[in-house]
C-alpha cells in the first residue's frame, strides 16, 4: 500500500476521461462542482448521477446504491467526490467500513483546494485518505498521482472486492466548462431507466 | 390511556405495515422502544454518523428501488436539512423519516427546546411535508397516520416526515 505520493502529473479531465472510460456501464455518482461539469466534457451519460449540490453526500449515496442493487447486476458502483467533498462527508467512511460493500468503488481526485469557488486550501494536506479508509474496514486502497499508477489501480480495483478507496493526485488545472442547470428530476429519471434497463 | 408504550407499540404496528427493507437510526431516548421491537420483527436497524449521511443513503437505496426508514430525532432535522433539501426534495426522491419530537409540555431537558420547539416553522419554510403526532392526535390514529405518509410519500415522490412525541407534546 502507497501512503506517500509523487506529485501530481493528472489533470482532472483526465483522471475523469480514465475512470469514466474504466467503469461505462456500471452506476457511478459523479460530486457537485468542477466535477460534474468537467465529466460532462468527456461525456454525458445515463450511467452518470449527477449530483448538482449536497456536497459530501456522494459517498452516502454511492453507499446506499451498494446496499439497494442486486450485485449480481451491478458488480461495482464507482463514487467520484473531491478532497472537499470527502472531507466534509468524512464520516461515512466509518458506516461503509461498518457494512462492508463489497461493489463500492470510493475514488477521491485530491488537488487540495476548493476548486470551483477559487481555489482556497482544504485539510486534505493534513490527511492520508487511504490510511483513514483502512482504519475504517475499507478491503483496499491505492494512492497513485500518474496516468499509467491509474489506469493499474482501476484495473486491480475491477478484480478486487470493495469497498474500496482510490486515492488520485490532480493538479489545480480546470478546464473550460459552462455551468450545468438542468432540472435535477430528469437526472433523477434518466438514471433510474439506466438502472431499470441493466 | 395512551402512554410512551402504546404510542410506540402503534408506531411499530404502522412500521410492520410498511414493512421497509433498511432501518437506519441516530439514537433518541424517546425511540428505544421503536428501535428494540423493530429488532424483534427482525428488521435489522443500522447505526448513522450523522443524520444527512442517512438521507445520502436512504435516497441511494430509494433509487435503487428498496424501502428504507430513517428513525431519528428532530433536532438532527437541522443536520439534515441542506441534504434533504438540496437531494431527495429536488431530485424527488421519495425517502421516509420517522422524527421523535422533543419540547413542549412534558420535557424535561432544558436546551432541547430551542430547535425542537421550532421544527415545523423550520420544516414548512423548506418544503417538507410532514405529519404531526402527539398526545392531541387519539392513539388509534397513530398506526394509520403512519402508513398513510408512507402512502403520501409513494404518491408525491418527495421525503416524507412522520413527527410524534412519544412523550405529551403540544
Amino acid at each position: 500500500m502507497t501512503t506517500t505520493t509523487p506529485a501530481a502529473q493528472l489533470s482532472r479531465l483526465a483522471a475523469l476521461r480514465a475512470t469514466a472510460a474504466a467503469y461505462p456501464t456500471e452506476p457511478f455518482v459523479v460530486a457537485v462542482g468542477t466535477m460534474v461539469r468537467e465529466m460532462l466534457i468527456v461525456g454525458r451519460a445515463d450511467n452518470h448521477l449527477y449530483v448538482l449540490d449536497s456536497m459530501g453526500l456522494p459517498p452516502a449515496i454511492g453507499l446506499g446504491l451498494c446496499l439497494g442493487l442486486d450485485a449480481s447486476h451491478h458488480e461495482k458502483v464507482v463514487v467520484i467526490e473531491g478532497d472537499g467533498g470527502m472531507l466534509m462527508g468524512m464520516s461515512t467512511l466509518a458506516t461503509i467500513g461498518l457494512l462492508r460493500p463489497r461493489q463500492l468503488l470510493l475514488i477521491v481526485l485530491d488537488n487540495g483546494v476548493y476548486a470551483a469557488t477559487g481555489d482556497q486550501p482544504t485539510a486534505a494536506a493534513a490527511v492520508d485518505f487511504c490510511a483513514a479508509a483502512r482504519s475504517c474496514g475499507f478491503a483496499s486502497t491505492w494512492s497513485v498521482a500518474t496516468e499509467p499508477a491509474l489506469q493499474a489501480a482501476l484495473a486491480a480495483a475491477r478484480r478486487e472486492p470493495g469497498p474500496a478507496l482510490l486515492h488520485v493526485r490532480i493538479t489545480l488545472e480546470n478546464a473550460p466548462s459552462t455551468y450545468f442547470l438542468p432540472d435535477p428530476v430528469e437526472l433523477t429519471l434518466t438514471f433510474q431507466r439506466y438502472l431499470d434497463g441493466k | 390511556m395512551a402512554s410512551p408504550e402504546t404510542r410506540s407499540a402503534a408506531l411499530l404496528a404502522g412500521l410492520r405495515e410498511i414493512a421497509p427493507d433498511y432501518v437506519f437510526h441516530l439514537p433518541s431516548s424517546t425511540l428505544k422502544g421503536i428501535l428494540a421491537g423493530l429488532d424483534e420483527l427482525g428488521i435489522t436497524v443500522h447505526p448513522l454518523t450523522r443524520e444527512e449521511e442517512g438521507i445520502g443513503i436512504a435516497s441511494g437505496l430509494a433509487l435503487a428501488g428498496r424501502k428504507p426508514v430513517l428513525v431519528i430525532q428532530d433536532n438532527g432535522l437541522g443536520n439534515a436539512l441542506t441534504a434533504l433539501t438540496t437531494f431527495p426534495q429536488a431530485y424527488h426522491i421519495p425517502i421516509f423519516l420517522l422524527v421523535s419530537q422533543r419540547g413542549g409540555l412534558g420535557e424535561y431537558n432544558s436546551m432541547i427546546h430551542t430547535f425542537c420547539e421550532r421544527v415545523e416553522p423550520i420544516l414548512d419554510a423548506a418544503g417538507i411535508r410532514y405529519f404531526k403526532l402527539d398526545a392531541r392526535i387519539p392513539l388509534e390514529e397513530w398506526t394509520p397516520t403512519v402508513t398513510l405518509a408512507h402512502q403520501y410519500m409513494q404518491t408525491t415522490h418527495r421525503p416524507v416526515a412522520v413527527l410524534c412525541n412519544l412523550m405529551a407534546g403540544q
